[in-house]
């Protein structure tokens, strides 16, 4: 038997928290923690050596790309799904950009929510048309701010493009696969390229900030 | 009697057009004994001056000091400034003489007289600048055997002055009132920014619970479930925080349509704002509500739909989809052509007064996609 998928939920409100545990047990998954603050989960992560994390964008103490980072730099491997109400944008963008690897709406049906633990446990990034929605227009925007020569900005193909778009029209990946005739692995990485671009990105930018800042002599 | 001037909401603005009164007071009383100084030997009764110069400086001290509460700036003592002013230019015909005055001598208190006039504009408005002008003019010019061109210049000059001060009074007022109800937005702002947190803390994650465990119930339950969500959604669009800032003049697509997601639609559109001239974000709003009423009656009550926002470079492209049961081939045309396609016209009519194209494909099964863009015109 394959050893189970073990997963920490991040939740500040108990009953959520407890629910989200629960159909994840019911379902075989090895819940090895839960908490309802960002320090704890990162102080925790490095024992309890969660395989996926189901993080709320809102928590009390620390923001969710804290969170995230802090998790990245403790278990390098982690896969982190994030869940948040509709009308946060920015911070779901902000957190997608620190590392999350998949982004669920917290009103998804529980089937919904567990198939996207299984998909983020398996290496696939979980996507809501409103995530697709606000990565396009953050490429669009970085393509727009004129950047100095020797930092090109991170840009979609164009097949990229299209299958952002269709996402964000609401298709299921199968039926991006159908519509383009490719194979679902394709549009998976398709998708998951538009992701690790911008978090690439990111990392460049934060390490650049950090040289410019003098951080890296400290 | 007309009411008392009414106490300015607080003393903000208006406090340092006080001190200005304050420091005119003192000014121009020593102007004043500087020009009696100079003048006293053409008095007719030059120790009767002496009496009068002391009621000047004491009640420079006086009404400095009187003025500086504002509850005591009412009635009483507007009156009494008024009425010494006069006492102190009526008592020329005395001291000085109206040979004298015939002869152009200036009266004790030039420029000093003023300092009621400025206080009356200040506590009332142009109108009672006005007044007190009047008043004080008319006592300077009644010690005059004739009525010459100095009196009536500081006359003109007392009146411009009511008229310049009172508006700036008013004009003050109208500031703090409008900086009282800023402070004021502020503060209700920042108790909903606390609310929307509450809610977020408690009611909605009860909410979202209900619905997410009563999801797989059947009857009832199930219901509930339902509408625990469709509460939940409603409530957290309620308590959205504001929508970025766009410039002036403008209004953000992303937040208008972003208002017509709900448990069928999502709302897909970029996190900065997208900013159009206000007609033409509306009317595209408006052609998105068309687009979403259309699917929310023919594509059947399973369906769900889906609006995508892209801000291009030179457009603004808005897709409703939805994947519902599709209009077969032809059908659309045939509608169209028959003139009974109110929803593809309302859409077309709306997108091409704004320089937009609408494109519409549909297949049976494959649900309705309508894809509506607006050339960006710089502003």
């Amino acid at each position: 038997m394959t050893e189970r998928i073990r997963v920490m939920v991040v939740d500040d409100h108990p009953m959520w928290r407890s629910g989200v545990a629960r159909d994840l047990a019911e379902a075989g998954y090895d819940v090895v923690a839960t908490t309802g603050e960002g320090r704890q989960a990162v102080r925790i992560a490095g024992a309890t050596r969660p395989d996926v994390v189901v993080l709320d964008l809102q928590l009390p103490d620390i923001s969710g790309v804290e969170v995230i980072r802090g998790l990245r730099a403790a278990l390098p491997d982690v896969r982190v799904l994030m869940l948040s109400a509709s009308g946060e944008q920015q911070s779901v963008l902000d957190a997608v950009k620190a590392g999350a690897a998949g982004y669920l709406l917290k009103s998804a049906a529980p089937d919904e929510f567990l198939a996207a633990v299984a998909g983020t446990a398996a290496g696939e990034a979980v996507f809501t048309p409103g995530l697709a929605g606000l990565v396009l227009g953050e490429y669009r925007r970085l393509a727009a701010t004129p950047e100095p020569a020797d930092r090109a900005a991170p840009a979609l193909t164009d097949r990229e493009t299209e299958v952002l778009r269709l996402v964000a029209k609401g298709l299921s990946y199968k039926q991006i696969a159908e519509r383009l005739t490719l194979s679902h692995r394709t549009v998976q990485n398709h998708v998951q390229n538009t992701l690790g671009k911008l978090q690439l990105h990111n990392r460049v930018e934060l390490t650049r900030y950090a040289i410019e800042q003098g951080l890296d002599q400290l | 009697m007309t009411p008392p001037p009414r106490p300015a909401p607080s003393v903000g603005l208006q406090g340092p057009l006080w001190r200005a009164i304050v420091v005119f007071r003192f000014a121009s009383l020593a102007f004043a004994l500087a020009l009696i100084a100079g003048n006293v030997r053409y008095y007719a009764r030059p120790l009767g001056a002496i009496p009068v110069v002391l009621v000047m400086i004491g009640w420079t001290v006086a009404a400095s000091w009187l003025y500086a509460r504002p509850r005591r700036r009412g009635w009483p003592l507007l009156i009494a400034d008024v009425a010494v002013t006069a006492a102190v230019l009526l008592s020329a015909q005395l001291v000085i003489g109206s040979a004298a005055l015939a002869r152009g001598t200036p009266g004790m208190a030039v420029a000093w007289l003023a300092a009621p006039v400025l206080a009356w504009a200040v506590a009332g408005g142009r109108r009672l600048g006005v007044t007190a002008a009047l008043l004080v003019g008319l006592a300077d010019v009644a010690v005059r055997p004739r009525l010459n061109q100095a009196s009536v210049t500081g006359t003109t000059l007392m009146l411009l002055a009511a008229v310049g001060v009172g508006h700036v009074t008013r004009l003050a007022a109208i500031a703090e009132a409008r900086l009282q109800r800023a402070v004021e937005l502020e503060a209700a702002n920042r108790e909903r920014e606390r609310l929307a947190r509450d809610i977020h803390d408690s009611v909605l994650q009860v909410l979202a619970l209900v619905r997410r465990r009563g999801a797989s119930l059947d009857g009832e339950a199930g219901e509930l479930a339902r509408l625990a969500g469709e509460q939940e959604a409603a409530l957290r669009r309620l308590i959205a925080t504001g929508a970025p800032p766009t410039p002036s003049g403008t209004v953000d697509l992303g937040a208008l349509v972003t208002a017509y997601a709900s448990d069928v639609v999502s709302v897909a559109a970029p996190a900065t704002a997208v900013p159009l001239p206000a007609e033409t974000s509306t009317q595209v709003a408006a052609a998105v509500g068309a687009a979403l009423d259309n699917a929310a009656r023919h594509a059947g009550p399973a369906a769900r739909v889906f609006v995508l926002v892209e801000d291009e470079p030179g457009a603004v492209t808005v897709t409703v989809r939805d994947d519902g049961t599709g209009i077969p081939a032809g059908r659309l045309e045939a509608a169209e052509g028959e003139g009974r396609l109110g929803v593809a016209q309302a859409i077309r009519g709306r997108i091409a007064d704004l320089g937009g194209t609408v494109r519409i494909h549909s297949a049976p099964g494959q649900g309705t996609e309508i894809e509506m863009t607006v050339p960006k015109v710089s502003l």
